[in-house]
């Protein structure tokens, strides 16, 4: 198991080294550059920029000269924020996305692994098509489109919680909804799925007619079976709430890392981007092992040699 | 030496003051347009100032639309570094908000010598928010560094006049760089020089009389050395500041906030004793903020809610739009290599590029409805524009239209054009490569004008939107037939307006406009110092490069803005681009609330 473990989070080390060569590449294809404005800077001056920050050498000395920084945990200097760092800029915005995503996180699991069981307990009567439906909204409506919704409503409307910014509880509550409706709806869906199947299965239909309780045939025998695939999708949900916050951290204003993604890309802010393409690399190949690791504890039949 | 003062050019001031202070009358020039003849309702209404008791409580909320890259003033370049800024330096000269003159801010007097190229500046006493004299060594040093090619400062450029400049700017491109002691002795040569503490002189190379202008910008603010060389010098408690108020605490990418600086030396002391400004990237984010009172204004609204704003019962009230200092153009290729010399490369054959044709370009201005693109693509906002140079600054012709809105009339000039090029028929002419940049809400706009050419001559257009990075390249290098533009006044000056914007081989001429004549002109209105004369020049060149239909002009702009009605004290200019009043954040005042 340990050496399974190492080896999958040894394999880290390659996928990280093809995102870096094929983000640095695409990149540097693009056009445009980081010092690109409507009102343009003189030839001269631009020219200075270039040498001063390398990018007039060759794309594979840059390219060496990024990984060997980033190697020694060096990030670069950002190109638009020219007073600070990469390194300063990820400290500042790192915990507000991992925090948003987490608890993003924890919602979409609280709200949609029961939503999923109610609705196939209740097959094909109202707490299946109610679910149904909700979920089907869910995964339709793009979460800036509920973002923009929750803060007419909750903020502007009715005042309870602000349109905006990240200084206390009060404003988590509207960004962790707006980032969870998506997950939850997925969640739901799969576990519903998932609960049904299991119900058709022989050794439920076993347990029934050994005559174990109603409550402790669903508990005991299809949750914890039907829950199987549904940890599969965690991974990659957990994933994707913690990475995928830039348009959520942009329409309420939280200052996250997720917000100075979309703008490096914009701006072509080089060092910024690949800092945060790697760590958002490294994150999904990293909780794509937690979670292979994790059937092992769920299913008792699934072994790693 | 006989020597004058450059204030009282009143004729200008007034000029000025009928242009500014009416603004609603300057929408005249649609009014010769067919079909305009409507009331000039989004002609740029100027805001009646708030009035009322001051407020207890003296916090004022705004929004600067996200973190300012830098807050460097020798280096900043952004909005949202510019807006924060100005409410913490102030450089020698200042504008007045009503006439958007240069007036004594730093420098108490100033005198020109009769030749126009020294200006001695006498400096009032003064000190820094750390309590440090404000000196006239403090202002070379800034200057200096601001062309230092170490720097790389975007703003360098507006030191060109000053003398030796010229070679330290062409330096910033050579690779690698002269050694540091070489670029030390040219930055000794530099034409700055504090004889004392109070005095500060500026040697030109040549006579710029737009130079006092240019001088209100930020990039030339009194910096104190010991502060800008030392680490992290741009964070909140080791920021030192020369304007009214002070960094107090700057939560990156969240909140700045500023309280007054005690040591500020101007009339007007501020009354705030905060201002907090937030740093939303989206603006639908911000507009909310406002609806839900967490912000006390808004530069500039969402196009897409001044509709809902102007009908909304409370907002309504509170909407203005005062003339900006900003125009919306297309730019026709006209098809000069970007060096300034010899044509385009893929603009040898005319037939490949229409647009190098004067007739064509004309037929192009005359199929548009200028007046209907404002009103279907810009809810009605601006002022319809035939000329580059807005309305308010010394040169403008608003109502100058030398290619109206007349279908007839562009057909003759398409018929032309196209005998000239050599085709049968407008349709025959390959797509014209138009485009634009994605995301930004241009689509409607390119949409409308690229009917309107196919209704009128059955010429067909290639859309090309592309990524703001992608699609700047493309438009300097003339890739494109046709391409959005826009500009928006660094200062309050005409040379600012046309000067590397279409001049040949300019900067920001993406135009690939080459006209000997308008360079001509621009060069003699720089160093003509009878104010009237000069005027007449701006003028001049201004109508050859609409006669020229160099550009599509179209809109020239107004700013959009919301303030509460307990929002007092604001002085609004034409140069605010992201808070109401940022100039004179000093000025501002919370009231009660009613």
């Amino acid at each position: 198991m340990i050496r399974y473990v190492t080896r999958r989070l040894l394999w880290i080390i390659p996928v990280l080294f093809a995102v870096s060569v094929i983000t640095f590449l695409l990149m540097h294809a693009v056009p445009g550059g980081p010092w690109a404005r409507e009102k343009q800077l003189p030839d001269a001056v631009e020219a200075r920029l270039n040498a001063q920050y390398g990018l007039d050498q060759p794309l594979y000395e840059q390219y060496a000269r990024w990984a060997v920084a980033f190697a020694t945990g060096d990030l670069g200097p950002s190109y638009r924020y020219q007073d600070r760092t990469v390194n300063d800029i990820v400290a500042d915005g790192f915990w507000t996305t991992v925090q948003l995503g987490i608890m993003a996180f924890a919602l979409s699991v609280i709200v949609g692994i029961p939503l999923g069981i109610l609705a196939a307990l209740g097959h094909n009567r109202w707490p299946d098509y109610l679910t149904t439906s909700v979920s089907i909204l869910g995964i339709a409506t793009p979460s800036f489109i509920l973002a923009i919704m929750l803060i007419v409503v909750f903020s502007v409307q009715l005042g309870w919680f602000p349109t905006g910014g990240w200084k206390g509880p009060e404003y988590w509550v509207l960004p962790t909804i707006a980032l969870a409706g998506f997950p939850i709806a997925v969640i739901a869906r799969y576990t519903r799925a998932s609960m049904l199947e299991v119900t058709r299965k022989d050794y439920i239909r076993t347990a029934h007619s050994k005559g174990v309780r109603n409550q402790s045939v669903v508990s005991r025998h299809m949750i914890r079976n039907a829950l199987i695939p549904v940890v599969t999708i965690l991974g990659p949900t957990l994933a994707f709430l913690v990475t995928g916050s830039f348009i959520i951290e942009r329409v309420f204003n939280i200052p996250g890392m997720g917000q100075f993604y979309l703008n490096a890309i914009a701006t072509r802010d080089y060092s910024l981007l690949m800092a945060m393409t790697m760590l958002y690399a490294f994150a999904v190949a990293f909780l794509n092992v937690v979670v292979d690791v994790l059937y092992a504890y769920i299913d008792p039949r699934i072994r790693y040699s | 030496m006989a020597q004058k003062r450059l204030l009282g050019l009143v004729a200008v001031v007034a000029i000025i003051a009928a242009a500014c202070g009416g603004a609603t009358a300057t929408t005249a020039p649609g009014s010769q347009e067919p079909g305009t003849s409507g009331p000039p309702a989004s002609g740029g209404v100027a805001p009646t100032a708030n009035t009322g008791d001051l407020a207890e409580e003296q916090i004022l909320n705004v929004d600067i639309a996200g973190e300012p890259p830098t807050l460097d003033p020798n280096k900043a370049q952004d909005s949202n570094s510019l807006t924060v800024l100005r409410a913490l330096h102030r450089p020698l000269v200042y504008i007045d908000p009503a006439t958007l003159e240069p007036v004594p801010a730093l420098a108490e007097s100033w005198e020109i010598s009769e030749d126009a190229k020294t200006l001695t500046f006498t400096l009032r006493d003064a000190q820094y928010s750390n309590g440090d004299p404000i000196v006239a060594g403090d202002l070379v040093y800034s200057w200096k560094r601001l062309v230092d090619p170490r720097t790389a400062a975007p703003y360098s450029y507006v030191m060109a006049e000053v003398e030796g400049a010229g070679d330290l700017l062409a330096l910033a491109g050579a690779d690698p760089l002269p050694a540091d002691a070489e670029i030390d002795a040219l930055l000794d040569t530099l034409g700055v020089e504090a004889p004392d503490d109070k005095t500060f002189i500026v040697h030109l190379s040549t006579p710029a009389t737009y130079f006092l202008a240019a001088m209100t910008l930020w990039v030339g603010v009194p910096i104190q050395e010991s502060w800008i060389t030392s680490p992290d010098a741009f964070e909140a408690g080791n920021y030192v500041s020369s304007g009214p108020f002070q960094l107090q605490t700057w939560n990156h990418n969240s909140e700045i906030v500023l309280t007054p600086n005690p040591n500020w030396y101007g009339e007007t002391k501020p009354t705030l004793t905060e201002i907090h400004m937030s740093m939303s990237p989206e603006p639908a984010q911000a507009m909310a903020a406002y609806e839900a009172g967490e912000i006390d204004m808004l530069l500039p609204v969402p196009s897409e809610d001044i509709e809902r704003v102007k009908a909304d019962p409370v907002m309504g009230a509170e909407y203005t739009e005062p003339p900006a200092l900003s125009i919306t153009y297309y730019t026709f290729n006209n098809g000069t290599d970007p060096s300034g010399e010899g044509t385009l490369e893929r603009c040898q054959d005319p037939k490949a590029c229409p647009t190098t044709n004067k007739n064509f370009r004309i037929a192009l201005t005359q199929a548009v409805d200028k007046e209907a693109f404002k009103l279907a693509t810009f809810a009605n906002t601006g002022i319809v524009a035939g000329t580059m140079i807005m309305p308010g600054l010394p040169g403008a012709t608003p109502d100058y239209f030398p290619y109206q809105y007349d279908l007839a009339a562009a057909q003759e000039s398409m018929a032309t054009a196209l005998q000239e090029l050599g085709y049968a028929s407008a349709a025959d002419i390959p797509p014209l490569r138009f485009g634009f940049n994605t995301g930004a809400g241009h689509e409607p706009r390119v949409a409308f004008l690229a009917q309107a050419w196919e209704e009128a001559f059955g010429l067909k257009t290639d859309q090309i939107g592309s990524e703001f990075g992608v699609f700047l390249t493309q438009r300097t290098a003339g890739e494109y037939d046709l391409a959005r533009n826009g500009w928006g006044a660094d200062y309050p000056h005409a040379n600012n307006q046309l000067n590397g914007l279409f001049t040949c081989g300019g900067g920001n001429n993406d135009d690939q406009y080459c006209n000997p004549q308008v360079d001509e002109l621009l060069t003699q209105a720089a160093s003509e110092q009878d104010q009237a004369a000069q005027q007449a020049l701006y003028e001049q060149a201004n109508k050859i490069i609409a006669d020229d239909a160099a550009a599509l002009f179209l809109r020239w702009g107004v700013n959009s803005q919301l303030v509460r009605p307990y929002v007092g004290g604001l002085q609004v200019t034409p140069m605010d681009s992201q808070v109401p009043g940022e100039h004179f954040y000093e000025s501002i005042q919370m009231l009660v609330r009613q």
